[in-house]
């Protein structure tokens, strides 16, 4: 049963993003700042940090399977949040190795990630053809309201989930090899 | 560095290729998803509405408050409005009577303005900004259907991007491009009605982009409502549109372009109404062709 939390969160953040912008006072949306919920996205960053072991890629496969279903849900056109989330979330995975997981470690990861995954789904975008904003434009009006917005969400989430993650990986992950 | 030896870059590149096949056949112009898609689009649909009735719970709470404010100046200003309203409802009435009286004569049942409406509710709207897409609660088994127009009360917010079987997707006029024209029309008296095409949307001026076909002696003014013509096949005609902003020539000075702002708010869209046009397209051409067959 216990198993089940980990999906049933990302799918909850899932549907959350979906009325994120309505919980946003009109004056911001309104404005000239394009602001992206990346919330699935901050809580595959902390599953890569403090729940995955060294040599289990947990974070990627949800981040592939949750990367999906945004595409499916949120876009329609598949694929673009799939190979970014994925793609940076196994970097994340990787740098992990490196550094040790505390908070400071997860606020540097988080803003990198957020940045790489904002900028990797733009520039499909732009390559696509759906997005036709300049890059000078993107990085003053998409890319920076987007990271601050979305790591006042992870900064929130840190004290709730850390302990209980660390607390489930050493439940779910003792013993196991690799999956 | 060990990060990348060669069988991380290739199970990367693998990922590419995975990547650009699945947006190659996104972006194929299919009229429906798959029933994967369908699927999902489904269940998270049916999630989304169990967490969109406390959200817009709270969210409807704090407009209340804002709508406190200015109630005192909205109030004097609508009383005003709604006694001239009274008179217009008369009048309309009665037009609408006479309207249908005379169609009956002439035996003209069915018109291009009459349609079935189905009432749905937004119920999440896409975090992805370009996209400019939201997700009501009806779908193919209430009738929903793609490219069907989908209108609030103040006007023509969208059409129907892709119906999954309890839940669609709808594209907003905001996300309109030359591929999605609305033909439109702006109401003058003695036929000399101005046509034209929505032809998408510009973001800088916040302003959808209609062309005007054909060169009228009137200048366009400020502040004149456009309204869709029908003429396109698949919307009613009658459907409020926006109003006129602004008219500029294009950069060859053959055409005039007018800058229409919306008549509906995008950004607040909570109940719609999806138009099922009741004269559809092929019952039009049955139709003609009866008319020349005798």
């Amino acid at each position: 049963m216990k198993r089940l939390y980990l999906p049933l969160f990302l799918f909850l953040f899932l549907i959350l993003e979906g009325v994120a912008l309505e919980l946003l006072p009109a004056s911001l949306i309104m404005s000239d700042y394009l602001i992206v919920p990346h919330w699935v996205f901050i809580f595959l960053v902390y599953l890569a940090i403090f729940y995955d072991e060294e040599n289990t890629y947990f974070s990627v496969v949800y981040a592939l399977a949750f990367g999906l279903l945004i595409d499916i849900v949120y876009t329609g056109i598949l694929g673009v949040y799939m190979f970014s989330y994925g793609l940076i979330t196994y970097i994340i995975h990787g740098v992990k190795k490196v550094l040790h997981g505390n908070f400071y470690v997860t606020v540097l990861l988080g803003l990198m990630g957020l940045a790489l995954a904002d900028i990797s789904i733009n520039g499909i975008f732009i390559v696509v053809g759906i997005s036709d904003m300049l890059w000078k434009d993107y990085f003053t009006y998409r890319l920076l309201p987007t990271v601050i917005s979305n790591l006042v969400f992870l900064l929130v989430l840190y004290p709730v989930m850390v302990k209980r993650l660390i607390r489930w990986s050493k439940e779910q992950l003792a013993g196991r090899n690799t999956i | 560095m060990p990060f990348f030896r060669k069988k991380r870059l290739f199970i990367i590149l693998i990922g590419f290729i995975i990547l650009v096949a699945l947006i190659g056949f996104s972006l194929t112009d299919r009229g429906k998803l798959t029933t994967a898609e369908q699927f999902v689009n489904d269940t998270v649909g049916w999630a989304q509405g169990v967490i969109h009735a406390p959200v817009n719970f709270i969210t409807d709470i704090f407009t209340n408050i804002d709508d406190f404010r200015d109630t005192y100046k909205e109030n004097q200003l609508l009383k005003e409005e709604l006694s001239e309203n009274r008179s217009l409802i008369y009048e309309s009435q009665e037009l609408r009577e006479e309207n249908e009286e005379l169609r009956n004569t002439l035996e003209l049942t069915d018109s291009i303005r009459d349609f079935e409406p189905i009432q749905a509710t937004v119920i999440s709207r896409s975090p992805e900004i370009w996209m400019e897409q939201v997700t009501i609660n009806k779908g193919e088994q209430d009738g929903v259907k793609p490219n069907m127009a989908v209108i609030t009360a103040e006007g023509m917010v969208g059409k129907i991007q892709s119906p999954s079987q309890f839940t669609s997707t709808v594209q907003l006029i905001t996300g309109f491009d030359q591929f999605n024209r609305i033909s439109a029309t702006i109401s003058r008296e003695d036929g000399k009605d101005i046509n034209g095409m929505i032809e998408g949307f510009d973001k800088e001026s916040n302003s959808l982009l209609f062309k005007i076909i054909e060169e009228s002696d009137k200048d366009l003014e400020k502040g004149e409502l456009v309204v869709s013509s029908g003429m396109g096949g698949v919307f009613p005609a009658g459907l409020m549109i926006g109003k006129v902003k602004e008219v500029t020539p294009d950069q060859y000075g053959l055409t005039r372009t007018a800058l229409i702002e919306p008549a509906a708010n995008m950004y607040e869209v909570n109940n719609v109404i999806v138009v099922d046009r009741t004269l559809t397209e092929e019952a039009e051409i049955e139709s003609e062709d009866e008319e020349e067959g005798e």
